[in-house]
């Protein structure tokens, strides 16, 4: 492996107008590295991402792919694939047509194009559907012609910006699979989501993101160990959530909680032995709890533990 | 330049794909201008059919129906008598007639005496200008008749004894008040109305693809294709080149489409083909400078559509494309000369008129291009920031 980082950013920063978007940002990406960036929407991901694509400049801060200064170098974009968050391609056009337009901005030759166009669209196993128009596409179908036309260019590193929202599981599914397949291959990859599922499932190293800060960075199994002797314990319940939340706060041993996807979601030191005390505590509330759930400690745990709020609110 | 080339290709792509792009470009403007060539034909070669009712079959009516017989007159009016006014006014209605010119009844003796009989005109509000023409013709018979009966007036005081009268009549009728006003073309060719009108719809249509390109823009971009294309190692100015590449060659494409179709077609005239094309490049390289300018104003898709459509009615109105600039009031003649398209209907009109070669079109030409060079200087910053944004 290369000893000089594939990505390396430092001390990132973007405001829009007084909106402080990026706060500082700093990570470094190996080669063969899956690097996910986990935060919930607006935490300042896709800025992120788009400084190190060369589409916004940043305030402050430096960005260099192998080696090279990134911010304002043209030759440096031929090294990165970029996948944005929205399918951006024509529908117009049909999927050999568009990949070919897309590889031609790489100022590649004729028959170096043909090959990356044939063998994008086996990578990402729509060959048979080459001559058919996008707009006759399946949305899954789409996402994945969405990130061929991010290999045309055979990147040192692939930015994929949240590639599996709108998609169904089985396009889900296949996508992952070929995100751990490029970090098997030697490809650098920034991932960024706000599943966190996918993180822990996909990613090599996790950076949490909130609010434009990087408050946490490493493997799930080290972002994990912050939480010690921590449980998450998921609630449902009949009643306001807020009102349990808040009453399991007042728990000794209840580190965080918050509501997130119409459940209480909460960190507790030893979780399991401070069931009765939050049963108590809900009665206490009038809140009547439908189900308990104590799970693993996970990467949304490690999120609630540091934010006090859940991933998706 | 090869990523402009592939963006200006691509572009080209969607167009053909894109029937509204062909409608716009060619089928329109050749059926609007065949259309108008049909609705302002009769300009060129106008005639109607006048009826005349001749109640009074005297002497001076005879000279006025002989004068309707005149070679030029024929050229313009067929003379149809009818034996009442009654009669006339029902032909008048159905369409028959587009004109009727009275002579009352005691006419002829009416010339030498003291109360006038006077000559009735009754047109249809459909012949505005037939009605016109007759009322001039019957204008200058009278005018003719009292000019007759001023000079044996004069005659008459002067000494000329009565006893001649008949002899000195014969002489008086004889006078003509002299032609004075004649018309003719300005060049060495008269303008026939699809000559005009063709270059005028093909420009017009042109100056749509303003806001065509604009809105594609702000549409690519909505789409994150702009985001996309700069993601590559492609500048900015790059993809405006792009852009205005595939303007150019759907504009030149379109032009000289519309000028071969109503040339073989409709015979419109275009000039020779050399200066005809070279005020055709100068034009559409100044829609490539809107368009940008456009797309560096607009700020997203609705934007870009309602000042493309302000600035192509506006040129069209000002610049003569609906109408001949040449009946249009001075104002709008010297504001024609500040849009690239009145510059453009000039050079073509004046190829067809005056003739000639590139000296014809060396001011048009040179004009249309100052304009673009003052357009592409603003566009050019804004524009850039538009990609970049």
């Amino acid at each position: 492996m290369s000893q000089t980082p594939v990505l390396e950013c430092a001390g990132l920063t973007k405001s829009f107008g007084a909106r402080l978007a990026v706060d500082g940002i700093g990570f470094r990406i190996s080669e063969g590295e899956v690097y996910g960036l986990l935060g919930p929407n607006g935490a300042g991901k896709t800025t992120t991402m788009k400084m190190v694509c060369g589409l916004l400049e940043p305030d402050k801060g430096s960005i260099s792919i192998l080696g090279q200064r990134a911010i304002g170098n043209l030759e440096v974009k031929a090294l990165i694939g970029y996948v944005p968050q929205d399918v951006a391609l024509y529908p117009d056009l049909t999927a050999r047509e568009n990949l070919e337009f897309l590889a031609r901005l790489y100022k590649l030759g004729r028959r170096t194009v043909a090959a990356r166009v044939d063998e994008a669209l086996e990578l990402t196993e729509l060959s048979d559907r080459r001559d058919d128009r996008l707009d006759s596409f399946s949305g899954g179908m789409k996402r994945r012609m969405n990130i061929a036309a991010g290999l045309l260019n055979h990147p040192k590193l692939l930015v994929l910006d949240e590639p599996t929202v709108g998609v169904d599981p089985q396009s889900r599914h296949a996508i992952l699979e070929r995100v751990q397949a490029f970090g098997r291959e030697g490809l650098a990859v920034v991932y960024t989501t706000h599943y966190m599922e996918e993180a822990e499932r996909v990613c090599d190293r996790v950076g949490i993101i909130d609010h434009g800060r990087l408050i946490a960075e490493g493997t799930r199994r080290e972002l994990v160990a912050q939480l010690g002797e921590q449980d998450r314990i998921e609630l449902s319940a009949s009643g306001n959530l807020e009102h349990l939340a808040e009453a399991c706060r007042a728990v000794g041993g209840v580190s965080s909680a918050a509501t997130a996807d119409g459940s209480v979601h909460l960190v507790a030191t030893e979780g399991r032995h401070l069931l009765p005390a939050i049963l108590e505590a809900a009665d206490a509330a009038g809140i009547s709890i439908t189900s308990v759930d104590v799970v693993e400690p996970d990467l949304e745990a490690v999120f609630l533990n540091l934010t006090g709020t859940a991933l998706r609110e | 330049m090869r990523t402009a080339f592939a963006i200006a290709r691509k572009d080209l792509r969607q167009r053909v794909r894109d029937r509204s792009a062909i409608v716009i470009g060619v089928i329109a403007p050749v059926v609007i201008a065949g259309l108008m060539s049909l609705a302002f034909n009769g300009v060129n070669s106008f005639h109607f059919t006048l009826g005349l009712v001749d109640l009074d079959h005297g002497p001076v009516a005879a000279e006025l129906v002989k004068s309707l017989d005149a070679p030029q007159v024929r050229q313009v009016i067929t003379v149809d008598e009818v034996s009442s006014t009654t009669l006339a006014r029902s032909e008048i209605r159905s369409g028959d007639l587009a004109a009727v010119l009275v002579i009352p009844a005691g006419f002829s003796s009416a010339v030498t005496g003291e109360h006038p009989e006077p000559l009735t005109t009754i047109t249809s509000n459909n012949a505005t200008i037939a009605g016109d023409v007759t009322t001039s013709v019957a204008s200058a018979f009278v005018a003719q008749v009292n000019a007759d009966r001023l000079a044996f007036a004069t005659a008459l005081a002067a000494g000329a004894p009565r006893a001649d009268t008949s002899q000195l009549a014969g002489v008086v009728s004889k006078l003509h008040i002299p032609l004075q006003v004649v018309e003719g073309p300005i060049g060495a060719h008269e303008l026939k109305v699809i000559s005009y009108y063709s270059p005028g719809m093909a420009i017009f249509f042109l100056l749509f693809m303003i806001s065509y390109t604009a809105r594609s823009f702000f549409v690519d971009r909505a789409q994150g294709m702009i985001e996309r294309m700069r993601a590559a190692p492609v500048r900015p100015v790059e993809i405006l080149l792009g852009k205005a590449i595939s303007v150019f060659v759907y504009g030149v494409v379109s032009l000289a489409t519309i000028g071969v179709v109503t040339t073989v077609a409709f015979g419109a005239d275009w000039g020779a083909p050399l200066p005809a094309a070279l005020v055709g490049l100068a034009l559409v390289f100044s829609v490539v400078c809107l368009t940008a300018l456009v797309i560096g104003v607009a700020r997203n898709q609705r934007q870009a559509e309602g000042i493309g459509s302000i600035i192509v009615f506006g040129l069209a109105l000002i610049g003569g494309n609906f109408f001949f600039i040449s009946s249009a009031p001075s104002t709008i003649k010297h504001l024609a000369l500040l849009t690239p398209n009145g510059w453009a209907i000039r050079g073509f009109t004046d190829l067809a008129t005056i003739g000639g070669g590139l000296s014809t079109i060396v001011e048009p030409v040179a004009a249309i291009l100052v304009f673009s060079a003052v357009v592409a200087a603003i566009a050019l910053s804004l524009a850039r920031r538009a990609v970049t944004s």
